[in-house]
């Protein structure tokens, strides 16, 4: 069975997500991709704004979410942890 | 007062110098463990690790402190029955020697059980009780090196077989240089058993040690390398 994710785990799922998508996703795709009821991806998504690892821009009428330089930084670092993890079994 | 030198003169210093990488790499490791629990404060373990890596190099750097006045601090050297002794007339009370050999012995024992107690069940009170055994292993074999060297073995043997069990559920391959570079220094640590038989073993020793340090640095890059173009699982 797998585990549950953690909040740390949620945050890489969606930074990666906008990441795969070239930097920008629109927020329902990024709600799918990420697993995540819409509460629960509005909450986070005002926490990752707030931390400025993501931002928020309007392109042709439509809602999309971008990846900042920080938010890319942030993501580099959560999986160098996770594969510190890894190798640490930890 | 008499302190038992394990170094033939010509290794000496070198010794010292793969003690002093073992700090930096040990070193680094610490605080990368504790950059990451800083990230994520729910996660103890990397605490733990950044302690358990930060008490080792601390032991390697008391080594150090203490080899150092020995090795050229001292009045008088002898070898006696190919055995190198060096005393102090002057500071015949300096407890120098027997502080930094205690905290060497100390730090490592209690790092290697941090080390170990993360991937093994523990109440408190056991957690404690092994403390106090190892603090306690330390201090009344003072004169027995030895038995500080086989506990330690016995620790990195089984911290070593952790990191085995690791590699073999995730198959990767910085897991595999972990417990390659453990496996190693468990071998240098049960040679460190020995020393007393022939000087060439500690050199042995010490060498095999700093291989196991580059390959546990080669690990590290790796993670960082790996973590940086994989995709999280």
């Amino acid at each position: 069975m797998a585990r549950k994710r953690s909040r740390l785990d949620i945050i890489t799922d969606m930074l990666a997500s906008i990441q795969d998508k070239g930097g920008e996703i629109k927020p329902t795709h990024l709600m799918y991709k990420s697993n995540l009821s819409h509460d629960q991806m509005k909450s986070y998504l005002d926490e990752l704004v707030g931390k400025e690892l993501i931002g928020k821009i309007k392109k042709s009428s439509y809602d999309y979410i971008i990846i900042t330089d920080k938010g890319h930084s942030f993501l580099q670092k959560l999986r160098e942890m996770q594969e510190f993890e890894r190798t640490f079994g930890i | 007062m008499f302190e038992i030198v394990y170094s033939p003169a010509w290794f000496y210093g070198k010794d010292l110098v793969i003690d002093a990488v073992g700090i930096i790499i040990l070193f680094l490791i610490g605080f990368f463990s504790l950059k990451y629990y800083k990230i994520n404060p729910a996660k103890k373990t990397y605490l733990w690790l950044a302690l358990s890596f930060f008490m080792i190099s601390l032991s390697f750097l008391f080594k150090i402190l203490t080899n150092f006045r020995i090795y050229y601090d001292v009045d008088i050297t002898r070898n006696i029955a190919g055995m190198v002794y060096s005393y102090d007339l002057v500071r015949y009370t300096d407890i120098l020697f027997y502080i930094g050999t205690l905290a060497n012995r100390i730090l490592m024992l209690l790092g290697l059980y941090a080390l170990y107690s993360i991937y093994s069940e523990h109440s408190k009170s056991e957690a404690w009780f092994s403390a106090y055994l190892l603090v306690i292993v330390a201090v009344f074999t003072h004169s027995n090196y030895y038995i500080f060297h086989i506990t330690s073995f016995i620790l990195v043997m089984l911290i070593s077989l952790k990191y085995i069990q690791n590699y073999r559920k995730n198959k990767s391959q910085p897991a595999r240089l972990l417990a390659a570079s453990f496996g190693i220094i468990t071998i240098s640590h049960l040679l460190f058993c020995f020393i007393l038989m022939s000087q060439l073993l500690y050199v042995a020793a010490e060498i095999i040690q700093l291989i196991g340090f580059l390959l546990l640095l080669i690990t590290f890059i790796r993670v960082l390398k790996d973590g940086k173009k994989k995709k999280p699982a």
